[in-house]
């Protein structure tokens, strides 16, 4: 049984600053630090116990992104992932959801995986589109928000349960090959070992070159950054700390929270 | 023939009653329309979903297509995927709107990806820059927000909820007679092949009622380590019916149950005092805690989207402030009860 993880790289967004351009523009500082889409551990860990539990399962981790993104390849590798493909998008970092999809879909299409598993979305683009668009491309069938999941016992099935508004689940049935996009909280994501890492290190990632004679059209186009609106007036308590912890109290007697 | 509809909204009809939500999506389109012209029309999906239409072209004085699925008793993927790809292609509208629920982000991108379209996930804002058609949508967990035009004949957007007021509340305010919409009637044949729904599970009975609390102290990612809650706790301790909650991260951390999550997955609250602590403000989050009173975030980064969420921001480290603030509190009652 062969599985596909999709796993993106993104800043990490705590180290990653934001100024205010002359224009009131917002402009974001060069991320010092990357990582792996947090949302992604939580498909990497969910394929890896489905290959501890399961006898002959694969599981390849793929990423689109700049050479840079090897490092979450290696990670879900780390893991327990048992191979890596980067699908090099040169200097455009990020391609969008779109050509993301569609190039994860050209890359799977003749692998003929049984299962693909990708995050409910990415933590700096949040859109949530590249799992229900791989899937529409393939004409697989796709569950978001997937918060368990049961292969059938003659591997033809898979049993899941979506989590909808409010947390309730409804509980699907998908025919094989599927698409699921599962979401945080499915599981524990463990930390990489120490020998997969190892294993991560001396194993080659097959890197495949964007189509260079390929134009892509983008359906969409990003016209920059805005400040985001303020819906209450957010004001910020100056002074020391001890002078804003009294400030504190003080504003919760004024509101006659506490006496 | 039925005339052509330039921005078409899809919702789904298959419960009892629709969501009233689509007048937020109604009043999108309308929006939408100042900027785009063209004609609106309403398509709701359902099994029955007859009954709908009419209220729905009467409340929103818009033209309603009640597209009946049988079999279709709630939201299922594979069947919005087989009817409205061929409905949509046929229709050729210019946009497609839909909430950003569990099913509008699920199906949209998938149907725009079939027939080529742009598609804007978790719109909240809309206009105009250099003669195009921007819409807004938060990008790097909400520190900011992006704009995104459409290059394509087809543009899918999914809306977020509680951005886009109805301006005639429907219940109120009722459409006259004469500027209800028209009704149209369709029957979609279609066979679920790859999917079947076995059940629906309801949400957890909410233990922890989070709804009576008057006071929230909510922790979020930013407590950085389980032993930290203690804090939260502490501090909750201290405030009359205080009530402790935390993000989605927290509770898929295990550091506390489900029940006490907020948000759009979780349990929506409107506590007199809110009290976010190391919470970035996602919007999942934020849609569970916007009705309340009053908002006072603690946070290291004044640009945490929580901040625009907040009356008062303190930008601190919680792990120092909230010990001060616990000192402080309590020389001051040592103080009122010496005196
Ligand atoms: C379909 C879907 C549904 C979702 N439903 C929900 C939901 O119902 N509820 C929900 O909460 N989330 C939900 N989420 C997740 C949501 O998108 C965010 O990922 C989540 O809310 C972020 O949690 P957080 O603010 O605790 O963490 P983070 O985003 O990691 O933010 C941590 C914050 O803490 C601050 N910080 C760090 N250290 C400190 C310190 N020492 N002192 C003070 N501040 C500090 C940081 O500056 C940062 O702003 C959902 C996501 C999806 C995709
Ligand atoms: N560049 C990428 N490379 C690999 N997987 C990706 C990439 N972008 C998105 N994904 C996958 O698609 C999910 C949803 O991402 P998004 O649609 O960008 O919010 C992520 O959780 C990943 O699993």
């Amino acid at each position: 049984m062969n599985l596909l993880v999709c796993v993106k790289q993104v800043p990490d967004l705590e180290q990653m600053a934001v100024h205010c351009g002359s224009d009131g523009v917002p402009v974001i500082g060069e991320p010092s630090e990357f990582r792996m889409n947090r949302f992604d551990e939580f498909a990497v860990e969910a394929a890896v116990q489905l290959k501890e539990t399961l006898a002959e399962v694969h599981i390849d981790a793929l990423s689109v992104g700049p050479e840079a993104a090897l490092a979450v390849i290696k990670r879900a590798i780390g893991m327990g992932a048992d191979q890596g493909g980067l699908l090099d998008t040169g200097d455009r970092a990020d391609p969008g959801p779109y050509e993301v999809a569609r190039r994860i879909a050209r890359y799977a299409a003749p692998k003929r995986y049984d299962l693909i598993l990708t995050g409910s979305w990415s933590e700096d683009g949040m859109n949530g589109q590249v799992g229900p668009m791989t899937a529409a491309l393939l004409e697989l069938p796709c569950a978001t928000q997937v918060m368990a999941l049961q292969l059938a016992d003659d591997r033809r099935s898979v049993a899941v349960e979506r989590e909808v508004e409010g947390g309730a689940r409804e509980q699907l049935q998908l025919r094989l090959p599927a698409l699921l996009a599962v979401q945080s909280g499915i599981n524990r994501p463990r930390y990489p070992s120490l020998s997969n890492l190892l294993r991560a290190n001396r194993q080659p990632v097959e890197i495949i070159p964007g189509d260079a004679g390929e134009k892509t059209i983008d359906p969409v186009v990003g016209l920059g950054l805005m400040q985001p609106p303020r819906h209450r007036s957010g004001r910020v308590l100056e002074g020391s700390l001890e002078e804003k912890a009294a400030a504190f109290l003080a504003l919760l007697k004024e509101k006659a929270f506490i006496h | 023939m039925e005339d052509r509809a330039d921005i078409i909204v899809v919702a789904d009809a298959a419960g009892d009653r629709v969501d009233p939500v689509i007048y937020e999506m109604l009043a999108f389109a309308r929006r939408l329309q100042t900027l785009a012209m063209g004609r609106i029309q309403i398509w709701l999906l359902g099994e029955g979903p007859q009954d709908a239409a009419w209220e729905v072209a009467r409340l929103g004085g818009t033209d309603v297509t009640a597209l009946c699925c049988p079999g279709l008793s709630r939201y299922l993927g594979e069947a919005y995927r087989r009817i409205l790809e061929p409905a949509l292609a046929a229709a050729a509208p210019r946009y497609v709107v839909t909430v950003h629920s569990s099913g509008g982000a699920e199906w949209a991108p998938a149907v725009a990806a079939r027939l080529e379209a742009g598609c804007i996930s978790g719109v909240d804002g809309l206009g105009t820059q250099d003669g195009c058609i921007w819409f807004s949508k938060d990008r790097y967990g909400g520190k900011v927000k992006g704009r995104f035009a459409s290059n394509s004949a087809l543009t899918v957007l999914t809306v977020q909820p509680g951005c886009f007021p109805f301006e005639n509340p429907p219940e109120e305010n009722r459409a006259p007679e004469a500027a209800a919409g028209r009704v149209t009637i369709k029957t979609m044949a279609w066979q679920p092949e790859q999917t079947r729904l076995t059940g629906v599970i309801p949400a957890v009975a909410k233990a922890a009622n989070l709804k009576d609390a008057q006071i929230i102290v909510a922790a979020g990612n930013g407590i950085g380590e389980e032993e930290n809650l203690e804090w939260i706790h502490r501090l909750a301790e201290g405030l009359p019916k205080a009530m402790v909650a935390g993000t989605r991260i927290v509770c898929d951390r295990g550091w506390l149950d489900y029940d006490r999550q907020v948000g759009v997955t979780g349990v929506t609250v409107a506590p007199a005092l809110y009290i976010a602590c190391g919470i970035s403000g996602a919007s999942q989050h934020v849609m569970g805690m916007r009705g309340s009173g009053f908002v006072i975030a603690i946070n290291t980064d004044p640009q945490a989207a929580i901040c625009a969420e907040a009356d008062v921001c303190i930008v601190e480290d919680l792990k120092t402030f909230i010990p001060m603030v616990l000192d402080v509190y309590e020389k001051q009652k040592a103080k009122q009860n010496g005196a």
